[in-house]
């Protein structure tokens, strides 16, 4: 180890502690707000905001919050682990390349172009549709779109990202030996996967569910373009709390319980991968 | 026979829901793309026939005097806002992850948790925040009201390249250098720096590419003056969806390609993304 000097270090560190800083500050100012008596400003203090939350439509939208963003993240893991599979068993290299950029695109191109597409593959005009009337299943268009479906499609599309990577890296550090093990004893590919490959991945598969539970819990631009008015997620309530209502503390209030709750989803998985870890 | 039918079942549901997921993931960037071509208004998936109309439309928007003023204004925003991201965030993570991987201090393990925290922070709340510490500002901090947001949103991203380039960066080299008579910092400068080259671009086309598609935290924090160019498409589709936009949106989803594919080439693997 080379030492640098004391003001060398405090130069070197000194522009992320100022990058650091607003972000800090926001993170107290939320907090304060949230406890203010005052719906607009800072002052006095009150858990009146917090005891909002307990009526019916706020607690409403956090019960909705939380079960739409269980159900994506179910669906997301039973599809991300096929995924980290397929992806392990390519071994031309453009190909892996390809899928993985194709995985990865949703979760860097804005939330605004994707909504675009669910809109033209589900909407009242869209594709799903058309195939359904031309079939003659349905007689009138179905509402996939601003409904809870249309909600659940989008979470599950822009969360899968952030579930199949971790997988995908637990699956490349298992050893090819313990699966050509399993085989050699006799073991179909389905006690293989549910003996020796569930087992050894628990730790990456639960981290990979809290990421992808606190994400979608979290979630704004999904429920706000392809849920509309009829799905509430804690989300898309923090921005009516500010826009029509400028009840900043009641926001703030929001905020922080949205905090708690990814806060608390990410605490549990990372103590439940650790206990998997160590039993495996 | 048993372990035969057996495997090829798990082989078919296997891939049948890699395909399903696959498809969940890329099918709605594929109906923009596609529909973009479209000759005509209507929006009727799949398109008829096949045009570049909508991307004439889409390039006379910013076509200066003719085209449409916020539209022209929302794109030098969004890139003046990305190039400042990338330029200030390499700066700071550059040092940042040499004294993380290199000097061992007691803030080391407070300072790396609070830079990579907005990285699982909900985005709402974040946008909340920002807009809340941006109103209680005394004075107008212009676009630093945008940049400053969405550098706390890159610089996880950054750092973790710097990280892993330094990580793959031996000691030995540099010692060398000091035993030569360099001080530790002219043996970073002449020697670590040069070799994380790829990382740090790695990080900066991240710190771009990131702020360049950011819509949640800008959502809140847009104003007349700074709006970037997803919040201005968002304002002009709010209440109906155009072909024009779907134009703009493939030429946003091939820049989006070239970059991820070039940080991968670069960074040799997206492994540093997640």
């Amino acid at each position: 180890m080379t030492r640098i000097t004391r003001l060398q270090l405090l130069l070197m560190l000194l522009p992320a502690l100022l990058c650091i800083a607003p972000f800090v500050a926001t993170l107290v100012l939320i907090g304060r707000f949230s406890l203010s008596a005052e719906p607009a400003a800072i002052e006095g203090f009150s858990l009146h905001n917090f005891a909002v939350l307990a009526e019916p439509f706020y607690f409403g939208a956090f019960l909705t919050t939380l079960r739409l963003a269980s159900i994506a993240t179910l669906i997301v893991i039973v599809l991300a682990v096929p995924i980290a599979l397929l992806m392990a068993s390519i071994t031309k290299s453009w190909l892996r390349r390809l899928m993985s950029t194709l995985i990865l695109l949703p979760l860097f191109l804005n939330l605004l172009i994707q909504s675009y597409g669910w809109i033209m593959l589900l909407g009242p005009a869209g594709l799903a549709n058309r195939l359904l009337l031309d079939s003659g299943l349905t007689k009138v268009p179905l509402r996939f779109l601003f409904s809870e479906t249309g909600v659940l499609i989008g979470l599950v599309q822009t969360s899968l990202p952030l579930a199949v990577f971790p997988i995908f890296v637990g699956m490349s550090a298992i050893s090819k030996d313990y699966l050509e093990a399993a085989a050699s004893l006799g073991g179909g590919a389905w006690s293989s996967l549910r003996s020796i490959i569930l087992p050894l991945l628990t730790p990456s598969i639960v981290a990979a569910a809290s990421i992808a539970f606190a994400y979608n819990a979290s979630a704004f631009a999904v429920p706000l373009l392809l849920g509309g008015r009829r799905v509430q997620m804690l989300g898309v309530v923090i921005r009516d709390q500010i826009a029509p209502l400028l009840d900043f503390a009641g926001a703030s209030a929001t905020g922080v319980m949205l905090i708690l709750v990814t806060t608390a989803a990410m605490t549990l998985g990372g103590i439940m991968a650790r206990r998997a870890s160590a039993r495996a | 026979m048993m372990i035969r039918t057996d495997s090829i079942a798990f082989k078919t549901i296997m891939t049948v829901l890699a395909v399903i997921g696959v498809a969940i993931a890329t099918l709605p960037i594929f109906a923009i793309v596609l529909m973009s071509f479209s000759p005509t208004t209507e929006m009727r998936f799949p398109p008829e026939a096949l045009s570049l109309h909508w991307y004439g439309e889409a390039l006379a928007l910013f076509n200066g005097g003719a085209g449409d003023a916020s539209a022209w204004s929302a794109l030098t925003t969004s890139l003046l806002v990305g190039l400042s991201v990338m330029v200030i965030s390499i700066l700071v993570c550059v040092p940042l992850s040499y004294v993380l991987m290199r000097q061992s201090t007691s803030w080391n393990r407070v300072i790396e948790t609070l830079v990579t925290l907005p990285l699982t922070f909900p985005l709402v709340a974040l946008g909340l925040a920002f807009l809340l510490l941006a109103e209680a500002l005394p004075f107008d901090i212009g676009i630093a009201r945008l940049v400053i947001p969405h550098l706390t949103l890159a610089m996880p991203f950054v750092l973790r390249n710097c990280l892993s380039a330094l990580n793959g960066i031996g000691t030995d080299i540099e010692d060398a250098a000091i035993s030569l008579g360099s001080s530790p910092i002219r043996a970073a400068i002449d020697v670590i720096l040069p070799l994380m080259r790829p990382g740090i671009i790695a990080g900066m086309t991240f710190a771009f590419v990131v702020s360049f598609n950011e819509f949640t935290v800008t959502f809140f924090m847009y104003t007349i003056d700074f709006s970037t160019l997803p919040l201005w498409m968002y304002s002009r589709t709010v209440s109906s969806l155009d072909p024009t936009a779907l134009a703009l949106s493939s030429l946003i989803i091939v820049v989006d390609i070239v970059i991820i594919l070039a940080i991968d080439r670069i960074a040799g693997g997206t492994k540093n993304i997640l």
